[in-house]
């Protein structure tokens, strides 16, 4: 279980990186921490001619705060952001997301745009970055343009990145106080991939009811997914048990085609998208300040 | 001194630290991936990716012109090499030997078809994807009872159908038991095929001396002596030229115990290359192509009186062999070892099974820790479960009313074993109040109420042991025995023990020298145990089926108490008293209440090799004894109590705590034996909930990487507690029984069983393994639709 | 495919080295560096066995490329200890934490990274910083009540 032949390239510089990936073309990968792309190269599923090692060059892995938003560069690894006490202070849910992704030794080395990038509907960053309706900063020798999340996810580990184009951050709006959240998932093991997840951002009005809800599901279709037609069910309503649940049936039954695989069948996976986005409504409601 | 009972003094029964470690915790161990020899060359092998398919053409042209590429091995370059077939004759078994690389068919994805030699692995796996293999897909079949139906896809066409094996036997008088029945019950249980997954794959390094014809075959395996055997035989070489080592082995679990396909190509490879060749088996490759395990469809039928007693019990066991029967008559070895323990603890005298084994496209069944037995117990223990759910009594009175009373051993079985002692009630009683069951029962009455879901599972077992020849007839195995161990003490006094068992994990290392150290009266530093090596071990069968300690402890006893007894005798030369006035402690031989009056073990032993005046006439003054064992059977038990919580709309199971009681008679080290029941109840647990090799219905094997095959880990395996009985065999040196298999036999039916106990209120049915969350999820909502 | 110069640190000792980008850190410890205490159990990312510490972090080194290693600072299990044991490998030892000993060096570095990290670990916590690396024999419980005695070692001699 060997990697077949590539070359490689070590740039410096991102203007380096992103003349590299242009004069290459889609035969060229970037390599970010290589936690999802390595296993794959060793198990002979890629075949990329070259790959564009990102981890030296300076600059992607900060974490910034804006006035009201925190920017991630690319190359922040997961353990950094799992640590990082402006995220666990401004970004709750992300930091406990983290804590869901594999274990550890992936986080090490893992990086936040990688995931992204890599795009796993299992994964639980691309679901946050739609919750959370972040920004992608993308990047080419031709420019730079921002994609949002809701444009980004394009299908099963397809994005809207062009070849050539890096992803080098992501521009995520910080919830307002008071702001409930959830991330709730259903995994065979700790640390496996989510058979099915939901995300939730939530909001009351002084009264109680729902002011913004956002709802994103993943591990359930073949990418992330919004569930907009169970957010504007809940909108102006009180957040009754009652409303909950018809907003989860609604969000499950937003879902397309979903995934099926040796772990769970589309049946299960759209059941379980209907308890876990029920439960993350539940908690996020609880945790949201009136 | 008799053996019946051994000396336990500093040594023996003690919680010795394993001398091997050090060794393993700085990382200097060996094992075979890291032996490297200057010129070594490294095979990838071509593999099926159709589970039935007819090869039309094979054109290796383009990948012998890869860089780095010595060769590409087909069938038609291995024709000197037999196919590999069961070598265990039983009656009434269809023979389908496996080629050992695939030539005119393939039958399971995974199958070995060429065999790439070149300068690194890396090289050899560019060159494997540049072998083009023209199939003709075929239809496949992946279940056993599909594979039975007249026209299913055959996948030995000579035999005409994939039936390899189907016989009834009938113990007692079956028919009246069901008539005397107040009720009858039934149930179906499929269990699930997993695998032994050592963290160790198999691999191979053959070294071939052209000028001497001899082979040097390293090998992770549990069997070196067998192998060197079979390699000669296979190749040619006389086995006096064959030495195989068998280095630090991962684990086994038993898949390690057969001789493969990739095993004699690769000694081939090294015999015609003249370089040395190596092959490491990747996950993938293990996952795929190393032996499976564990998959029978039993039917239960039993006849039952109103106050639990089990009057008869019918059996059908169908094993899904896959697709050969190329070891130990392996298609064969899952459901009729099943059928031999299916009565297990309880006092069940009429009894029919019919047996059948099914070929299917899947990869071959082999060994894996209580083969057979942990389906048989998992199907019978939920079956009990089952009755006595329908008859309103409490699952651990049901196994009261029936576990055979200790006044009744020995005990033989209607199948004919004879269970030699044990503490069958005691186990069950000791584990409930252990686990605290009378309060759980109570909790889980309170938690339903609140909509949680807690369920306790028993499963109360008994595990053949001391796999010698004894027990495999009683288990209905024909198969041999034969082990012995060398105990030499060398002229400083230092010890050597060499043993024909095989660690692999185990810790013999310790065990045998606490064994050798307690008889001969010296520290167990000051011995040393050889194990592995064919050129330092003697002849004999390896490790497998809970042997070593019975046989390995007993008889590196007898061994050693014939040495001890030669260095009384030339001490007593020396010190011009009786042997029997001579007692050994800590190394030094004294005279019995004048210890003033001694000399040490190296003053003996020297004196022993190089004085003349401690040899009498006509005695070997050799300081040494070879000593041969082959147990009677013997038997241990045990009970496994699991609590669990189950999430009823997720169908997530979480553990909260397994509560073991074995009884594995006299303990070489009660450490050890713990640390045997744990990592079994841990794979009990992979088997109950996680893992499951799973092939869709072209013959596609869709969990071959530990992505989708599921190990548990640290935090999937709950608390355990383990706690000893000890009732010594009445019939085994020093009243020692085997503990290797217990924990991996009883803890599916336990795990299960706690599962479904937490199901009851909902009458949920499930007929497969493992209880996955979808599976429990669709058993709750069939319950609610019926 | 062209060879590139890496230079890093492995055990204490500078390594410069030409390797082949597809070459893998674990091959590149264990065949260029004879290091082969580090061993490989699934080469796709599971199973752990393969755990060196890269800059002090815990890391699969089946998921890491030589070539990525340059400037990095690697730990192995022939560099935890001097002659002897770490306190770590003491208490494996002491309480049968390993069986056949193939997962034993990932899980020792594995172990010790938590320990650096949070000196007085939860029983959770240590189960939770271990279930990426997958054991076959002891059923994990030894491994846990020697991470809690090497907690105990650690803090004991600090």
């Amino acid at each position: 279980m060997k990697p077949p032949p590539f070359d490689y390239a070590r740039p410096r510089s991102l203007d380096e990186a992103l003349a590299t990936l242009a004069a290459h073309g889609a035969d060229a990968r970037p390599l970010a921490g290589g936690q999802s792309l390595i296993p794959l190269l060793s198990l002979r599923l890629a075949r990329p001619s070259l790959l564009v090692d990102l981890s030296f060059i300076p600059g992607l892995a900060s974490v910034q705060a804006e006035n009201g938003t925190t920017v991630l560069g690319a190359m922040v690894r997961q353990r950094a952001l799992e640590r990082d006490a402006q995220v666990a202070q401004r970004l709750p849910v992300l930091a406990e997301a983290t804590r869901l992704v594999g274990h550890p030794p992936i986080r090490n080395r893992g990086t936040v745009g990688g995931s992204l990038a890599h795009a796993d509907p299992s994964a639980e960053y691309p679901a946050l970055a739609l919750a959370l309706d972040a920004e992608l900063v993308v990047r080419s020798a031709s420019g730079e343009r921002v994609i949002p999340a809701r444009d980004f996810f394009v299908d099963l580990f397809t994005t809207a990145l062009a070849p050539g184009e890096l992803l080098t951050a992501v521009r995520i709006p910080v919830p307002p106080p008071g702001t409930g959240w959830s991330i709730q998932e259903i995994a065979r093991r700790h640390g496996d991939f989510a058979l099915a997840g939901a995300t939730v951002l939530l909001r009351k009005a002084s009264d109680g009811t729902c002011q913004h809800a956002a709802i994103a599901l993943f591990g359930v279709a073949t990418r992330p997914l919004r569930a907009s037609a169970a957010e504007q069910a809940l909108a102006g309503r009180p957040l009754t048990s009652e409303a909950i649940r018809e907003a989860a049936s609604l969000a499950a039954g937003w879902i397309d085609e979903p995934l099926s695989d040796v772990h769970g069948s589309a049946a299960y996976r759209r059941r379980m998208a209907e308890v876990v986005a029920r439960r993350a409504l539940e908690e996020a409601s609880r945790r949201a300040g009136a | 001194m008799t053996l019946q009972v051994l000396p336990r003094g500093k040594w023996l029964g003690a919680r010795v630290k394993r001398v091997e470690d050090p060794r393993f915790l700085t990382g200097e161990a060996k094992y075979l991936a890291d032996i490297v020899l200057p010129g070594t060359v490294h095979v990838a092998f071509v593999r099926s990716p159709y589970g039935h398919a007819r090869i039309k053409s094979i054109d290796t042209s383009a990948a012998k012109t890869m860089p780095g590429v010595l060769a590409v091995f087909t069938a038609d370059d291995v024709t000197a090499l037999p196919p590999l077939a069961s070598g265990l004759p039983v009656e009434g078994l269809q023979p389908t030997p496996q080629p050992v690389l695939a030539k005119d068919k393939v039958r399971f994805v995974g199958e070995a078809i060429a065999a790439v030699v070149a300068e690194s692995r890396y090289l050899a796996e560019d060159a494997a994807e540049q072998v083009v293999v023209d199939y003709e897909p075929l239809p496949a079949v992946v279940d056993a009872e599909r594979a039975m139906h007249p026209d299913a896809p055959i996948l030995h066409e000579e035999l005409g159908t994939n039936i390899v094996y189907q016989k009834t036997t009938t113990l007692g008088d079956i028919e009246g038991a069901f008539a005397q029945a107040d009720r009858v019950f039934r149930r179906r249980l499929h269990t699930n095929r997993f695998v032994a997954a050592p963290m160790e794959t198999r691999g191979c390094l053959s070294v071939y001396e052209r000028a001497s014809g001899h082979l040097t075959f390293y090998s992770s395996t549990q069997m070196p002596h067998m192998l060197r055997l079979f390699l000669a035989l296979f190749l040619g070489i006389p086995e006096h030229k064959v030495r195989v080592i068998s280095p630090e082995v991962g684990g086994g679990f038993g898949q390690k115990m057969t001789i493969y396909p990739e095993e004699v190509v690769v000694a081939y490879l090294g015999k015609v290359l003249g370089r040395p060749v190596k092959w490491v088996e990747d996950r993938r490759e293990n996952l795929a192509a190393a032996t499976h395990a564990k998959e029978q469809i039993i039917e239960l039928e039993a006849a039952v009186r109103n106050d639990g007693t089990i009057l008869g019990l019918k059996a059908r066991l169908i094993g899904d062999a896959g697709a050969y029967s190329f070891n130990t008559a392996s298609a064969l070895i899952e459901p009729l070892a099943g059928a031999g323990l299916m009565p297990g603890v309880y006092d069940i005298q009429h009894y029919q099974h019919e047996v059948i084994a099914v070929c299917t496209n899947k990869a071959p069944v082999g060994a894996f820790r209580a083969v057979g037995w942990t389906a048989a117990q998992t199907a019978r223990e939920l079956f009990f479960d089952e009755i006595a759910r329908e008859l309103g009594l409490d699952p651990a009175e049901l196994r009261r009313r029936n576990v055979i009373p200790p006044e009744r051993f020995p005990y033989t079985t209607c199948t004919g074993m004879v269970y030699d002692s044990g503490t069958y009630r005691e186990s069950l009683e000791r584990a409930l109040e252990l686990v605290g069951y009378e309060e759980l029962r109570r909790r889980q009455a309170e938690l339903r109420q609140q909509g949680r879901y807690l369920g306790v599972g028993i499963s109360l077992y008994v595990e053949p042991t001391a796999w010698g020849s004894e027990i495999a007839l009683q288990a209905g195995f024909p198969f041999p025995s034969h082990d012995n161990a060398t105990v030499t003490i060398d002229p400083s006094g230092k010890v050597r023990v060499a043993v024909s068992v095989h660690s692999h994990g185990q810790g013999h290392e310790t065990t045998l020298a606490q064994v050798a150290a307690e008889i001969l009266g010296v520290s167990i530093e000051d011995v040393v145990v050889e194990h592995g090596d064919t050129d330092r071990a003697p002849w004999g069968m390896g490790t497998y089926a809970s042997r070593s300690a019975v046989i390995g402890g007993g008889m590196v006893a007898l061994a050693a108490q014939e040495v001890r007894e030669k260095v009384l005798r030339a001490a007593s030369r020396l010190l011009e008293v009786a042997p029997e006035d001579l007692d050994i402690q800590d190394g030094t031989v004294f005279v019995k209440g004048a210890p003033d009056r001694s000399l040490s073990m190296f003053q003996v032993a020297f004196a022993a090799y190089l004085d003349n005046r401690t040899r009498a006439e006509g005695e070997e003054p050799l300081l040494s004894a070879t000593k041969f064992y082959d147990p009677r059977a013997t038997y241990s038990n045990g009970c496994i109590v699991t609590v669990c919580e189950v999430d009823i709309e997720t169908g997530l199971v979480q553990l909260d705590k397994v509560v073991a009681v074995e009884d594995c008679g006299t303990m070489l080290n009660p450490m050890i034996v713990e640390g045997q029941v744990m990592g079994a109840i841990a794979q009990g647990i992979g088997g109950a909930l996680y893992e499951e090799m799973a092939y869709d219905e072209s013959g596609q094997l869709m969990t071959d990487t530990f992505v989708n095959y599921l190990l548990p880990s640290a935090t999937e395996v709950p608390p355990l507690t383990i706690e000893h009985l000890e009732s010594p065999s009445p019939v085994t040196i020093g009243g020692i029984k085997g503990i290797g298999e217990g924990g991996l036999l009883a803890t599916p039916a336990s795990v299960a069983g706690a599962v479904l106990d937490a199901l009851a209120p909902f009458d949920a049915r499930i007929e497969r393994l493992p209880l996955t969350p979808e599976r429990i999820v669709e058993a709750l909502r069939s319950s609610e639709s019926r | 495919m062209a060879t590139v110069p890496i230079t890093l640190t492995v055990n204490g000792q500078a390594v410069r080295a030409e390797v082949e980008p597809r070459v893998t850190l674990a091959d590149f410890l264990r065949d260029e560096l004879g290091l082969t205490g580090t061993k490989l159990g699934c080469e796709h990312g599971v199973c752990g066995a393969c755990t060196v510490l890269v800059d002090g972090a815990a890391v699969r080194s089946c998921l890491i490329l030589a070539v990525q290693a340059e400037g990095a600072d690697v730990l192995t299990i022939e560099g935890l200890a001097g002659d002897g044991l770490h306190p770590v490998q003491e208490a494996f030892w002491e309480h049968h934490g390993l069986q056949c000993g193939f997962c034993t060096p990932g899980m020792v570095l594995t172990a010790y990274a938590l320990l650096q990290e949070r000196p007085s670990p939860s029983e959770e916590e240590i189960r939770e910083a271990l279930a990426g690396n997958l054991c076959r024999c002891t059923g994990y419980q030894n491994i846990v009540v020697a991470v809690r005695a090497a907690a105990e070692k650690l803090a004991g001699a600090r």
